[in-house]
Parts: structure tokens; sequence; C-alpha cells
């Protein structure tokens, strides 16, 4: 018999397999290896990520569902909630004890009864409402703030990108913005 | 790609080199005597000899583990540069004798511990794949063995080179061997409880815990080795610099294992006694998973106090971490159960402070707000019992409740928890004497109101509670005095009694209230026990005013006024029909 994370870990996969919930696609990158997952990301209908793919990897660690899984998107990504390197910041995916923004209750944090599921599901949401409190991303939290449009068109531009149409590069965006 | 290159140059360096020497001395002593007598060719040498381990590195890899997985490539590759710095910390302790045959063993000692980092995750992938193959079983099994092997002989020679020759750097690689060996013995008792595991139909429930245990011993010995190594070296050689990196990771890894067993035993204990096994019947009832592992529940399901239903060991392993229900995060350690007495001070710590203060705050400004103050200072500011000779001195204790309600809830909150407490009606008994002062606090009482354990709780809570019959007391006599007044008006100053009527009027108790308001010290009890909101009706309701009125007008009731209470009586309603007037 094996480990009861792996063996929850593969009925989780069962189930993500057998009744996906719309828009998120998540499965271990490898099947010799449960405690990596790759996820597929749809942007939510309705707000400036409309359309995109945004991938991101799930890891596990030995001990879930007693500890939160990690997750970090492995596109570029500009979002209040997600830091530059795509780590993504939520109180599902923190343990009860660690707060690293100071700012959340314990009962929105990670509980066993969560899954990935859930925490695809919240990310889906935080993309379409960015918490501009827990700026993990400060230059995001402040351009979704004050400056929305031009927060939009970057949205845009990631989305054009993950499609492969690319509009203007990223990078550029950001240069010119730091040039104005 | 890159490594081939190199190895080839070196290949080819070498082959020069000894092709050079031969060609120039024609006879193999001589050669060998140039060579090591020319120092560029042994540099060439030696560079070869490290290519040799690298590439018998590579060999013994790709045999024991096949394909290295990216996490174990870098846990390997963050391990070495440690490893590689302390190596070289140590050379500076045994500079003396540096020699070629010193930095073979210090490689071979790198080379080793290498190894027995990468049999380490190994062993732990077990519990992550699916796909356990019997050429993993005999990979791991060949690869302990050899290691353990080597390090075996590698003590036995330390230690018969430290008896004959004495003391030497030999020392350093008894020891480093010595922590390698239980490095091995660890891997292997976590593989067999895997293998265990892995080829039983059943979950196996208690392995977590024989894996703390293991970590827990297994650290044990690692702590005393790393200190008799410490102790031994600053006494022959001076402070092992090296050697402290990894001592002080391995004393962390043993204060947590040891808080995890602890927190584990705790976890079994209250899952023994605290909770009932769930009946087939509710477990029909309810949906039948165990919201942790995904699994349906057989056997050996409890139930929390909040009505959910999880796996015995599920829980045990969550409630290592946290003592709340999964579900509905139901602070399960300050729920009312019975056995209250088997909750240990350390986990409440954490867990029931914010609820519990809630009963504090819910009860309103009743005397038990005065906890954040130091006890004995509460102990000064109350009035002893009796009527109070002046009235400055309720005047003074009440308004601190208020700002106490205010500070309370921002700071830390009690740490302590007692189960609802009967409240007797205390107003015909004799209440206990408190402390008048601080110089009346014997050094043993002051030293019950300190510190943390259960008896200084008790001796703390204790005060608590005098406190509150004392102020329980002092209301009701404010009552006692206000119903006199208002039985019999006083005829002598009929102006004045208007005034200070009237102004008990717009305070919020007046006169005619006082069958409410004698009941109110009571509700005040039931509230403070049962936790209920009883905000809306806070116990002492008088206002200072009014029990000035009330007790100016008893005073003058009972005709015992001194001259000096006369005359404060008479500022005190002066001023209060000052303020009266003031609005109009």
């Amino acid at each position: 018999m094996a480990g009861s994370a792996l063996r929850r870990l593969m009925a989780e996969y069962k189930q993500l397999t057998l009744n996906p919930p719309e828009g998120i696609i998540a499965g271990p990158t490898n099947e010799e290896n449960f405690f990596e997952w790759e996820a597929l990301i749809t942007g939510p209908e309705g707000t400036c990520f409309e359309g995109g793919v945004f991938p991101a990897k799930l890891t596990f660690p030995p001990d879930y569902p007693l500890s939160p899984p990690k997750m970090q998107f492995t596109c570029d990504i500009f979002h209040p909630n997600i830091y530059s390197d795509g780590r993504v910041c939520i109180s599902i995916l923190h343990a009860p004890g660690d707060d690293p923004m100071g700012y959340e209750s314990s009962a929105e944090r990670w509980s066993p009864v969560q899954s990935v599921e859930k925490i695809l599901l919240s990310v889906v949401s935080m993309l379409a409402e960015p918490n501009d409190e827990s700026g993990a991303n400060v230059d995001a939290a402040k351009m979704w703030r004050e400056d929305r449009s031009e927060f939009n068109k970057i949205a845009e531009t990631l989305v054009r990108r993950t499609l492969g149409i690319p509009l203007r590069p990223y990078r550029a965006v950001m240069a010119n913005r730091d040039q104005s | 790609m890159r490594f081939l290159g190199i190895s080839f140059v070196s290949f080819l360096l070498t082959s020069i080199v000894v092709a050079n020497a031969y060609y120039q001395k024609k006879q193999f002593y001589p050669s060998v005597v140039y060579i090591t007598k020319s120092n560029p060719s042994m540099a060439v040498l030696y560079i070869q000899a490290f290519i040799g381990v690298w590439i018998l590195g590579k060999l013994m890899r790709k045999i024991f583990f096949g394909q290295l997985r990216t996490t174990e490539f870098e846990h390997l590759m963050e391990r070495s540069w440690y490893a590689i710095t302390e190596t070289c910390l140590a050379f500076t302790v045994f500079r003396d004798d540096f020699t070629p045959k010193f930095v073979a063993l210090f490689t071979l000692l790198l080379f080793l511990k290498s190894f027995h980092w990468l049999a380490e995750d190994r062993v732990d992938y077990m519990e992550r794949s699916p796909v356990i193959s019997w050429l993993f079983h005999v990979r791991i099994l060949s690869l302990l063995l050899l290691l353990g092997a080597l390090d075996l002989h590698f003590i036995l020679h330390a230690y018969q080179s430290t008896v004959t020759k004495g003391a030497s750097v030999q020392l350093v690689f008894g020891f480093e061997y010595a922590v390698l060996i239980t490095v091995v013995i660890n891997i292997g008792i976590k593989y067999a409880l895997h293998s265990v595991d892995l080829n039983s139909e059943t979950p196996w429930d208690n392995k977590a815990v024989f894996l703390l245990y293991t970590e827990l011993v297994m650290g044990l010995i690692k702590v005393i080795l790393y200190v008799a190594f410490v102790v031994i070296m600053v006494r022959i050689y001076t402070l092992p610099l090296f050697a402290f990196r990894p001592m002080y990771y391995t004393i962390r890894n043993f204060k947590k294992a040891f808080s995890d067993v602890i927190l584990s035993r705790r976890a079994i204990h209250n899952m023994n006694t605290l909770y009932p096994d769930a009946t087939p019947e509710e477990l029909q009832a309810a949906d039948n998973v165990c919201i942790i592992c995904r699994e349906e529940m057989v056997t050996a399901s409890k139930k929390l106090p909040c009505n959910h239903i999880f796996h015995t060991s599920c829980l045990r392993s969550w409630f290592q971490r946290q003592q709340t229900c999964p579900t509905c995060r139901l602070n399960i350690l300050r729920t009312p159960t019975p056995p209250t007495n088997n909750n240990i001070p350390g986990a409440q710590a954490n867990q029931v402070p914010n609820a519990f203060f809630n009963v504090f705050a819910a009860a309103g400004p009743n005397p038990f707000q005065f906890q954040n103050q130091p006890n004995a200072e509460v102990g000064a500011n109350v009035a002893p019992p009796g009527p109070p000779p002046t009235t400055s001195g309720s005047a003074a204790t009440a308004p601190p409740a208020g700002e106490n309600l205010g500070n309370g809830a921002g700071q830390a909150p009690p740490q302590f928890m007692f189960p609802p407490f009967p409240f007797p009606m205390p107003f015909m008994v004799p209440p206990p004497p408190p402390p008048a002062n601080l110089a009346a606090l014997s050094e043993e009482e002051l030293r019950q109101l300190e510190g943390n354990e259960r008896h200084n709780v008790e001796a703390r809570i204790q005060c608590l509670r005098n406190i509150q019959v004392l102020l329980d007391a002092a209301v009701q006599m404010m009552q006692q005095y206000s119903v006199a007044t208002a039985q019999q008006q006083p005829p002598q100053r009929p102006p004045e009694a208007n005034s200070t009527n009237s102004e008990a009027a717009n305070g919020s108790t007046p006169p005619t209230n006082h069958p409410t308001s004698s009941q109110q010290p009571g509700t005040s009890a039931s509230s403070s026990g049962d936790a209920g909101d009883s905000k809306k009706e806070p116990p002492i309701e008088i206002t200072s005013a009014t029990i000035v009125n009330g007790v100016s007008e008893s005073l003058d009731e009972n005709s015992t006024v001194t001259a000096e209470e006369e005359l404060r009586r008479r500022r005190l309603q002066r001023f209060l029909q000052n303020e009266q007037q003031q609005p109009n």
C-alpha cells in the first residue's frame, strides 16, 4: 500500500480527470512522481486575463494534505498577488501559523479539506479579482489601483504571449512604463 | 559532452607526461622519481586522479541510481558546496600535515558523503512514486550495504590509527564516518518501513509514529556524536569551526523531532481520551469519506465534538500540527469536554486565547477586565469591604474597567482556561479579605501569582474572583443605599434632592429600577459562565455620578457625616447642578 499522501494525490488526480472544472487542467508532470504537478489555467471571462492560458506548476510536500502545496506560474505574469518569479501568494496556500503578509485570518488558510481543485479555483478568482492589500508584486498592485488601463494593457500582452500571438513584447511594455 | 572533452584532454596530458618521463629516463624507477620531483607533472597527475574519481562517481551513480531527478541533483549540488567549504576549513586546522594522502582521504570522504545524500533522497522518493520496481530495491539495498561496510571499515581504521599512533587527523575521519553510519542506519530503517508499508494490503497507520521515533533516536545519537567530537577537538586541537554548521542543523532537527514526538503523543492521548469512536450508524449517516485522505471510512474513525468524523490516523497526524477540526476549524481543545485536565498548557497557548478571550469580552465590563493589570495593583485598587469610606475610591476604580476593555482586546489575551464556575451570591457571605496594598502581600503570595504553571494561574484566578466578589458587594451596597434614599426623600433640602433625582434619572440607573439592577450581579455571573452575548446588559451599570449621588444621599440619611464629607458632598452637588444648567 502506498503512502497516504500519494493515495490522496492519486484520488484527486482521478477526480480532476473525471470531472474537470471549467477552464482548469491539472495533473502530474510525470506519472512516476505524483508530487510535481502541472496545471493550465484559463483566464476568467470578463476580466483582463480573458482568453489567456497560464501554465503553472504545483509542488506537493511529503506530508500533503497536512501541509499546503506550493504553486508557481511558469509564464510571465503581472498580477498583484503573484511574485515576479511566478510564485502565487494566496491565503489558501499558507499553512495556519505563517502569515507572510500579516493580514489573513486562519479561517481562509490551508486545511486538509482543501484540494488541488479548490486551490486552482481560488487562483482563477484571484486572477479575476486581485487583492491589492497584499502586494506580492507591489508594482502590479499599485498599477491595478491607480492606472487600470495600463494594467489591462500589460495583461492583454501577457494573454497574447501565452497564446503565441505577440502584440508587444512584455519586456518592452515594462521598459516603456519605467521610462515614462 | 564538455565533461568528455575535459577528461579526454586530461588523459592526453597524462599520457604526454608519462611518455615524456619515460622518453627522458628510459627506465621505470628513474621515470617515477622524475615525475614525483617535477611539480607540473604531479599537477597533471592530480587532475587526472580527480577526473578518475569523477568518472567513478558517474559510474556508481549510473549503477545505483540510474538517472538523477532534478531535485536530487539540486540537493546534491547544494550540499556539496557546503561540504567543500567545510573541508577547506578543516584543512586550516590540520595545515601541518597537509599531504596528498590527506587530500585524497578528504576527497574520498566527500565522495562517500554524496552517495549517502543521494540514498537519503532516493528512499524519501519511495513515498512519492506509485511505481517502485524490483530494480529499485536491489539498488538501494546493495548501496546501503556497500556504504555501511565502507563506513565501518573507515571507522575501524581511524580507531586503530588513533590507538596506535595517537590523536591525528584520523579523529576527524573516524567521527565523520560515525555520523555517516548513523545516516546509513536511518536510511535503512526508513527503507524497511516504507517497504513494509508498500507490501501491506491495508494502510499502515503507525508508520508515521515509527518514523518519528527513528528520527528522534537517530537525532539524539548524532547530537551526542557531535558534542563529543567538539569537546575532543577543543581539548586536543582547536575549535572545529567546520563542524559547527552540521552540528547546528543536527541539533535543530533533533529539537524538531523531539517536539514532534511530544505533539504526537499529546494528539494520541487526546484522541484516545477525548473523542468517541464513530459508530457504524454515524458512518452510514454521514458521507463516509474521510475528508483528509479522501478514502472510505470502514474502521477506526473518530467523531469530534462538532460531529465531524475522520480516520483516527488522519486525525492524529493533523492534530500533531493543529488542534482544530479540519472541516470547521473548531478549536477542539477548548470545547466543553469533561476531562479538560488532559489539556496541556503548551498546546493551549497557541490555540485557546482568541476564542477564550471572547468570554471576557462578551461578559461586558465585569471585574475580570482587570486581568491585564498587575494583580497586586488591582488588589490595592479595590476598596476594602464594607461601606466605601470615600466616594473617590469607587469612582477611581470604575474608569479603568472601561479603559481596559479597550486595551485588553488588543493585548495578549490570557492564556488560561477554567470551567465556568458557579457564582455565589456573595452579599450575605463575608467576602474574602483582599490584600489592601502591596506591602500586605507576602513573598509567597506574590510568587504564587507569577509564572505560567497551573497553580500560578489558579492563584491569579482566585485573586480575580476575590475582586469580583468585592465589586459585586460594593454594587449591592450602592443599590441598598439608593433604595434607602428613594424610600425616604430627605425633607431637609428639597431643591438639591430634586436636582440629584433628575440627575439620577439622566443616568443609566434610575432609583426606581432597583429590582432589575439588584439582579444584575446574577446575570453577570451567568454571562461570564456561559459566555453568552450579554454585552447589552453590563453588570455594573451604575455610573460614577449616580454612585456619588447615592452615597451622598445615604450618608446624609445616616447623619454620620463628618464635616469634611459634608463639604465635599455640597461641592459635588453644586457641580452637578452646574452641569445640569449648562446644557440649558
